[in-house]
């Protein structure tokens, strides 16, 4: 932590960057900060309860950060796999941001709950976690905690769903899904969803009905998770923020799996490599073709 | 309106299918099929796009939304592209779609992926006479047809 | 005002006599998703409601104004248009141990539904119900009721308050329709039982108040004479402007309506639930935004709480529920905000918009 404060006020004493995304201690528990001057640096923490992905600060939607300038952001390896995707997708360019990667042994799923990390009280997301010392990074900080104990709840929930009948598994969605009131918060808080128009607000045709019914609730996280194929980091902000307490983490874990599966690629912190949506190979798998 | 019959007798019940065809490849194979006078059924309605990569997922979504109850999907083999490669993307986006679909519980039978190529008429049949016998098994899509308020 | 004593078998019977003769009742009851939360739910029978455990997520909003609701449906007929407007009586229905800043957020929200155009949809819904409200003490850190005028003890909107004494409630009975409602119900309430409830409401309010000091009558000038300054560029730094606060807000009631098509002559309008946090809330046909960034959508929200809405009705549009606190996954905090900005105008108070 002193580490990552140390370089935090050194970027914004030599005027490196202007602002450090990082985390500090709220009212309720850690909270994004926006640190701008260096004797604010110290204020910067990191630690378990840091579930939030900052990248999504560095969407080019977020105009009220980007007029404070050019920043630096603490990512953890999951994090930056974010990075990596806006960079990839031409939202961001890579020297415009300076990335402090953190080590990292795992977040808490409940952290305004919970504080020792245990398999109940870990994060579902960091289950089978590869990105703990992050790759991409220009300041790589702090020591490699050891890795957390594994929470199998998400695991087991999908592997629960997949062995029911089509017609449970439909009876399950229809009633998580009737519950979708389309805010839209899990687009809006997605730090891969950047795109200006959103097919949900295009009129002409009008593709997804605003109203919250069951079919167009539906037809919404559908699209919306086809969209987040091969490019989610399954970092679960969509989750976070629902507030309807939609499982939206089921989605994003089964569509990754799914393309982890059938095109043998995960979410990557490294720009250069095409995400999997918009690339092909001569023998992808077509068994579900006559 | 599309709910009166579903609510009734269901033998009066025809499935609608409705297929999503690539310009050069099935539609003509389509075409084909119907100069050379096979025997098909008539529950399908053909919509001619370039390219089946052009087939977005919210097509299929939006048609059974609309009551559909099948959809096909159908361009040319792997390597037949007009447009080189168009179909090796579709088919990645397709096979994400398929997935989640099952994952959702909504019937992957109701939907047919097919490659017919411009001589393959005879394919072209036996995807629509398959893909009908099979809605028809399943029944109507009422499953999917709520559109009352959430609450 | 009255008093009844209302034993928990006779909220039992209470209950299961509204509900045999039809009556819908609303209560909090476990969360089907997560057993350790508390949704308000459709009851079927009295052991559903699980009264006083923790704050529901949800407001009581929903039921008063759906998150869709159909407006009107219509049909291109040979004749012309056919339009059928849906009916604005509603079926009645009781409130069951609800917490006070919600049933609040109703009667702030009934001035705006009544103003230059009244929603009769809403008043529907309003008139079929009656509100019996529970003594809150299950508030938490994030709570600041009694910083916005109201209090974990709070009649405002209610018809019944109940307080949890000795073997049951001590009900206050607030409105002719909370008499009408417990007619038949209840005995007599003893003087140690009434004295109990007093003391308890004024314990509860020690609960809260030591969250978030009240919110001066001044505030409100304060912030509409400083619409332009600065300090709004860095307040919503961390917002992702998803709407969540005023998703599970009990006072915002923005929606949106628009017409949905069945078939290619027939559709239905609608309204939805909208919120002022997103772009799309103000953007223009042109293509122009007069809310462009989310500083100031996030201006828009605190103005419209704390300025706009009491300099119209007197009332401030927030019942100090603090479910926009726990909901937002950035971390803004609504009275932490106040708090901030009320020491600001104190600090100033001759700053003025020039």
């Amino acid at each position: 932590m002193n580490e990552l404060r140390e370089v935090a006020r050194k970027l914004l004493a030599e005027g490196t960057v202007q602002v450090v995304i990082g985390y500090e201690e709220g009212p309720r528990g850690v909270r994004p900060a926006f640190i701008t001057s260096a004797e604010q640096a110290d204020k910067l923490v990191f630690d378990t309860r840091c579930v939030q992905n900052l990248a999504a600060y560095l969407n080019p939607r977020r105009k009220q950060v980007a007029q404070l300038g050019k920043a630096a952001v603490v990512v953890k390896g999951c994090d930056a796999r974010s990075v990596a995707g806006m960079i990839r997708e031409k939202q961001i360019e890579r020297e415009n941001i300076v990335l402090l990667a953190m080590r990292c042994g795992g977040v808490l799923q409940n952290p305004e709950k919970d504080t020792e990390l245990t398999e109940e009280t870990v994060s579902v997301r960091c289950a089978g976690c590869t990105a703990r010392e992050p790759k991409l990074f220009d300041h790589l900080l702090g020591e490699l905690p050891p890795a957390p104990p594994v929470n199998k709840s998400r695991m087991e929930q999908i592997a629960a769903l997949e062995k029911m009948s089509m017609a449970e598994r439909r009876s399950y969605w229809n009633e998580q899904l009737s519950r979708c009131i389309r805010c839209h918060a899990c687009r809006e808080a997605c730090p891969m969803c950047f795109c200006v128009k959103c097919t949900a607000e295009k009129t002409q045709p009008q593709w997804i009905d605003p109203s919250s019914t069951l079919q167009a609730n539906r037809a919404w996280q559908t699209m919306r998770v086809l969209h987040q194929a091969g490019r989610c980091v399954d970092c679960m902000e969509c989750e976070r923020a629902c507030p309807e307490h939609l499982p939206l983490g089921l989605l994003a874990r089964y569509v990754a799996d799914a393309v982890e599966r059938r095109f043998e690629y995960t979410a990557s912190d490294d720009p250069s490599v095409a995400a999997p949506i918009g690339v092909y190979k001569s023998d992808d798998d077509e068994e579900f073709i006559r | 309106m599309t709910h009166d019959v579903r609510q009734g007798d269901r033998s009066a019940w025809s499935p609608k299918i409705v297929a999503f065809v690539c310009n050069w490849c099935t539609y003509t194979g389509a075409d084909l099929a119907g100069t050379s006078r096979l025997k098909m059924e008539p529950n399908v309605r053909v919509i001619k796009l370039p390219c089946s990569s052009r087939v977005n997922p919210l097509f299929i979504i939006k048609a059974f939304e609309r009551g559909a109850d099948g959809v096909i999907v159908s361009g040319c083999h792997t390597g037949d592209c007009h447009y080189s490669t168009g179909n090796f993307h579709a088919r990645r986006r397709f096979s994400i779609l398929h997935d989640l679909l099952h994952f959702m519980g909504v019937d992957n039978d109701r939907v047919t992926f097919a490659w017919v190529s411009a001589s393959e008429g005879n394919k072209w049949q036996e995807v629509v006479n398959e893909t009908t016998a099979r809605v028809k098994q399943l029944g109507p899509v009422a499953a999917l047809e709520e559109k009352g308020g959430a609450r | 005002m009255t008093h009844k004593y209302l034993s928990h078998q006779g909220l039992a019977a209470l209950v299961a006599e509204l509900l045999s003769a039809g009556t819908r009742v609303i209560a909090p009851v476990r969360a089907k998703d997560d057993a350790g939360q508390i949704d308000y739910q459709l009851i079927a029978s009295y052991e559903e409601a699980a009264l006083g455990v923790r704050l529901p997520r949800r407001s009581l909003k929903e039921f008063f104004l759906p998150p869709t609701e159909v407006l009107l449906s219509y049909k291109q007929t040979k004749a012309g248009v056919e339009i059928t407007d849906v009916p604005t009586v509603a079926p009645p229905q009781v409130i069951l141990g609800a917490i006070p800043c919600d049933v609040a957020g109703l009667a702030v929200v009934d001035k705006v539904m009544n103003w230059d155009y009244r929603d009769e949809l809403w008043f529907g819904r309003r008139d079929a119900t009656t509100i019996v409200n529970l003594l809150c003490n299950i508030m938490d850190a994030t709570c600041f009721c009694t910083a916005v005028g109201l209090g974990p003890e709070s009649f405002t909107g209610s018809d019944v308050m109940l307080a949890p004494v000795e073997g049951g409630y001590l009900a206050y009975l607030i409105t002719e329709r909370g008499e009408a409602l417990l007619k038949g119900h209840g005995e007599e309430a003893a003087a140690d039982a009434i004295a109990h409830a007093e003391a308890a409401r004024k314990e509860v309010r020690g609960k809260v108040e030591p969250n978030l000091a009240a919110v001066p009558a001044e505030f409100s000038t304060w912030l509409a004479s400083n619409f332009d300054n600065p300090l709004w560029k860095t307040i919503a730094l961390r917002c992702h402007g998803c709407g969540a606060c005023a998703a599970v807000c009990p006072t915002c009631h923005c929606f949106d309506i628009v017409d949905e098509h069945i078939s290619a002559d027939e559709g239905v309008r609608r309204r939805n639930w909208d919120s002022c946090q997103t772009s799309l809330f103000t953007l223009h046909a042109s293509g122009h935004n007069p809310r462009g960034s989310q500083s100031e959508r996030f201006r828009q929200r605190i103005q419209h709480k704390f300025a706009i809405y009491p300099s119209r009705f007197g009332d401030l549009l927030c019942t100090g529920c603090g479910r926009c606190s726990r909901a937002c996954p950035g971390g803004m905090d609504l009275p932490t905000i106040v708090s901030e900005l009320v020491a600001l105008s104190e600090a100033k108070p001759e700053v003025s918009g020039q």
